[in-house]
This record gives C-alpha cells, structure tokens and sequence, in this order.
C-alpha cells in the first residue's frame, strides 16, 4: 500500500467531501425540514453540471478574445486545446468563466426548482413530486444526450479544467480547488443553519410535522415549500459545477438515479433534518467512495476476480437498509433547537456581583 | 347582534343527514356548550363553523358578515380559531414554537430575510414575549422549551388553546377539550377556559361528553340528536330536561 500518496488522498477526499456536503445540505432542507421528497437531486445537481460544460466551451473562449471552436464532432480536439490552453495561460478569463458559471447555474438550478416543485406542489400529495422528479431526471439526462451539439451526447465534455489549472504545481492548484470547495461548503451549512433556527424553519418544520394545521393556520403551504426547493436546488446546482469540475468532465452518464440514491444514504446515515447530520453523513460516504476506489484498484492489480466497484452499491444498499431499521433518526439526530425566541424567554439568571 | 350565528345549516355525507337544519347563536364573551350522544352531528358542525368544510344548505354568520364559503385559513384569518379532538400540536417542536408558528406575516419567514438573524430578531423577541404571556395564560410558560409530545395530555389541550390565542381569536371552537383528562386536571382546563372568558371577554363554543363539568361553567347549552336540535336553554334547564334524559342518559 505505499503506493498511495497520502496527501494527495487527503485533498481529495476534503473535495469530495465538500461537494457531497453541499448536495446533503440541499436535500437536508428540502427532505430533512421541509419534508418534500425530492427525488430528482440528480437533475439539479446534473444542471450544474451541463451548464459547465456549455460555459468551458461557448463562453470561456470569448471571454480569453478567442473565437470559440464548435466542441464537438471533427473539431472536437482542436476545440479541447483550446480550452486547455486558456485555462492554462488566462487565469483570468478562468475565474470569470467560472463565476458566470456558478450564477448561471444557480439561476438555472433554482428556476427548475421553483417552477417545478410550485406546479407539483399544489397537488394532494407531496409524493407526486417525488415521481416527477425521479422521472424529470431521467428525461432530461436522455434529452440532452439526444442532442448532438450540446454537450456532444455520448461523448460529453472532457478537458474541464479547475480554475487554478494555470498554476505549474498541480498539488497546490487542486488543493487551492478544495479550500474553494470547502469554503462553499462551510457557508452553506452556515446558511442552512441560520435558515432552520429561523421563523422560516419553524415554518418548515410545521409543515413537515402537519400540513394541515399548518394550512388552517393560514401559512401559505406550496409558496414555502416552492421556496425551499429553489433554495435546495441552487444549492445542489453549484455542487453539480464542483462534481464537474472535480471529475474534470462532464457526461450524462455520472447522473443517473443512483446519485439521487447516495444524497439519500448520506442525508439518511447523518439523521433526517440536522445539519450537522448531513455533514457527517457527507464525509462517511465519501471515505467509503475513496475506500472502494482504492480497493477495487488494488484488487484489480491482483488479479481478484471481483469488480470491488461495485460492491459500493451493495454496501449503500445494506447500510439504508440498517439505518432504517435499527437507528432511522440516523447518527446525529435533529435535536430541538434553542433559537433566538427561546433565549428571549430563558429566565434570567440573577447577576452576582463578585466581591473584592 | 351576535357574534356567532348559524342559520339553517344543513350537510348531507352522500344520503346521511349528518347535520339538519340547525340554528344557533353564540354572544360574544360567552361559553356555549354543544352537547349530544355519539354521531349526533357535534363535530361535524364545528368543522363547518370552522370552515374545514362547507354546507349543503344554510349560512354561517361571523360578527355579522357572511363567513359561509370560506377556506379554514380565512376563518381563522377572521378571528375564529379551533382546537380538535386530538391536539394537532406539532409534537416534535417545542411549545414554544407550537405558539409562535401561528404568528401572521413574520419577516423571519421570508426566505431572504431568514438566515440573517438582525433582520427579524427584534419582531421575534416581540412575539416570544407575547408567546410567553399565552403560554402564561395557561400556565404552561415553565414548560416553554419542552416537546410538545413530552407535555400531559391535559397540558396538551391547553398548549392547543394558548395557541389558538396567538391568533387573537374572538371565538374559540373545542372539542372535547377534556377528552383523555383526569377529572381533576379537565376542572382545571375550564377554570382556565372561563378566566379567558373573564379577562379577555373571548367567546367558546365547546363540544363535551363530561356534563357534569360542563353544566359547571356554560352560559348556554345546545342538545344534539340524529343531527338535529333537540333541546336549548341554561345549564338549569338543561339538567332537568325530560327529553334529554331519555336520550342522553337513557333514564
């Protein structure tokens, strides 16, 4: 096993760590609080994806004063020098791309939530939009690999590369890439936290433990819930533009229904509607990812007749289903939170004057 | 002019009568008793009044306007509020926040506003105390951080009160709210039902099986039968009935 590098594993697991971060956060708000199943975080999360793919090839050359190459087809390689060569010597043209990217993505991300989760919403049962979203995903993800010019269909967009790629050291532009990452993730949780302690949260929450008081009491239930979802969408959208970048491609085939699948193990694993839970949740399936990598590599290179690959899908499955049984309100549990209104009310402690 | 009136009201479930062709007032600052067997109609006309659900004939009156066709969120919107059967408390969260989430129009749920606290702290610190003086009100305000699913079942009812209270309500529409009580603690919730009454002039329209409770406290009693009207008149007469005993009790 010396053949491993150990600080190179490290920044690794970090990034990946910091965009399943991300993509837990988002459905922590969305399934976690507000109780809207959303079934479809491989779509949003796949949005952000194909927006950077479209960014690295129609925006970035204009924006580095070249003439952008059509990506896919004969020009294909001529097209992926190009952006290489770019995002090797216009470290500038690199960050703007990749901001345009992020508010892109984002505002793409958030409309498909919103308008989506507002039509669905609005029917008798939140779990219709579970089924569309399961069956939105998979539509979509074919439609774009049907269209030829998009991301190039089968082929995707390979040659993205991160924004700090103009760097000569390639450790310090992929650790710079996970402190990016990771300082993503921290104001996420940030966020979320400040969103599940707030009158918002609560409202959140009233609505997951019983929509129909919740209704009597005159809140409105599908805006709130419409909300949620454009939020937990942006959310998993800018984690789709780190997964692309991370990978260093983009194609149709990394956001199939599983992915969808590992968001709920890591949300399920952390415990249903804490963030901390998400974040635990997040790290363990990363080290689990990076394990079987590992090992299915180096059981390969031993001539072991298994694709351990695959043994990962076993695993998630065997740990959902222990998760379910013996501990569903998963590892760090949502506990009752001491928000601003309660510390109004904590009786105060009379002051004792220290004597000299 | 009555704060609470219903004239004619009618629902039919399919080919059941479930409620016919009942009157009824309620005064402002009054408890009203609703009383009567098992399936005499009690519930459903509550759910009615509190516009879960509408009538088949007949209008509902509420401080004088016609408040018939409108959704459970506009009733309450209007100053009717209810309690049910079985507290629908939210009993995960505490109870505070079972009494701070019925609040109208808080700038902390609005999504933009919500993650940063100084935009709404001020307005919620308001609430919170005024959420505290509800709670007080029902002497629940030490329990303020407890779980609503760690309270009391009789602790619960009154959870469900103080929140309704939140709403600042005229009338208050219970049901039963002494089911699942001990008897000591159920002449409590009406000791604390009748000082609300007192001190803040609100009015009660209260469905209850234990009469002898009940009697103790109304200024007016309405007897259900097979979703009609059978009997009306105070605790007094009520008690001494010759038909309402023989439905009622069975003697």
């Amino acid at each position: 096993m010396n053949n491993i590098d150990i600080i190179a594993t490290i920044i690794a697991l970090l990034t990946m760590f910091s965009i399943y971060s991300l993509m837990a956060i988002s459905l922590n708000l969305e399934y976690g609080v507000a109780g809207v199943p959303n079934f479809g975080q491989a779509l949003f999360v796949s949005l952000g994806a194909y927006v950077t793919g479209v960014t690295y090839t129609r925006l970035l050359p204009p924006l580095a004063g070249l003439e952008a190459i059509h990506p896919c087809g004969s020009s294909l390689g001529a097209a992926l020098q190009l952006r290489s060569e770019i995002m090797a010597t216009q470290p500038l043209a690199g960050f703007l791309n990749l901001a345009l990217t992020f508010v892109i993505a984002a505002a793409l991300g958030g409309l498909v939530g919103f308008a989506v989760s507002y039509v669905t919403l609005r029917l008798k049962q939140e779990w219709y939009l579970a089924l569309v979203l399961l069956v939105g995903g998979e539509i979509v993800r074919i439609a774009v690999r049907s269209a030829d010019d998009l991301i190039c269909s089968h082929n995707g967009i390979s040659g993205i590369a991160g924004p700090f790629y103009y760097l000569d050291d390639a450790r310090a532009s992929s650790a710079l890439f996970m402190l990016l990452a990771l300082a993503l993730a921290l104001a996420a949780y940030f966020y979320s936290e400040g969103l599940i302690r707030s009158p918002f949260g609560r409202m959140l929450k009233g609505l997951r433990e019983n929509e129909a008081v919740t209704r009597s009491l005159g809140k409105g239930i599908s805006l709130a819930r419409a909300q949620i979802m454009l939020i937990g969408s942006v959310i998993a959208a800018i984690a789709g533009v780190l997964f692309a970048l991370n990978t260093g491609f983009v194609n149709t085939n990394d956001y199939v229904v599983t992915l969808t699948l590992d968001i709920w193990v890591m949300v399920v694993l952390g415990g249903l509607g804490s963030s901390r839970g998400a974040l635990l949740g997040a790290a363990l399936i990363a080290i689990m990812d990076r394990f079987t990598q590992v090992a299915a590599i180096q059981l390969n290179m031993s001539g072991f007749p298994i694709e351990f690959n695959y043994v990962r899908f076993i695993l998630f499955g065997l740990i959902l289903l222990f998760m379910l049984r013996f501990r569903p309100q998963g590892l760090l549990p949502e506990s009752p939170l001491t928000t601003h209104a309660h510390e109004a009310l904590r009786p105060r402690q009379p002051k004792i004057e220290r004597r000299r | 002019m009555p704060l609470l009136e219903l004239k004619n009201i009618r629902k039919n479930y399919g080919g059941l009568r479930a409620v016919d062709d009942v009157s009824l007032t309620v005064p402002a600052g009054a408890i009203v008793g609703l009383i009567g067997p098992n399936g005499s109609g009690k519930s459903t006309l509550i759910h009615l009044i509190a516009g879960a659900d509408s009538p088949t004939a007949g209008h509902i009156f509420f401080d004088g306007h016609d408040v018939t066709a409108l959704s459970s969120d506009q009733v309450f919107q209007r100053g009717i509020a209810r309690g049910c059967q079985d507290p629908s408390l939210y009993f995960k969260m505490t109870a505070l926040d079972n009494v701070l989430l019925p609040v109208k129009n808080q700038r902390g749920e609005r999504p933009w506003y919500a993650p940063w606290r100084r935009f709404w702290q001020d307005e919620e610190t308001a609430h919170a105390q005024t959420a505290g003086d509800m709670l007080e009100q029902v002497q629940l305000r030490k329990h303020y951080d407890k779980l609503a699913a760690d309270l009391s079942g009789g602790q619960m009812k009154l959870l469900e009160i103080a929140r309704a209270l939140m709403g600042s309500p005229r009338l208050l529409l219970l049901d039963e709210p002494t089911a699942g009580v001990a008897p000591k603690l159920a002449y409590e919730i009406f000791q604390q039902i009748a000082r609300l009454r007192d001190e803040h002039g609100l009015a009660f329209l209260i469905v209850e099986h234990r009469l002898e409770i009940l009697l103790d406290f109304v200024d007016y009693v309405y007897v259900m039968h097979l979703g009609r009207l059978l009997a009306e008149g105070t605790a007094a007469e009520i008690a001494s009935h010759q038909t309402v005993r023989d439905v009622y009790f069975g003697d």
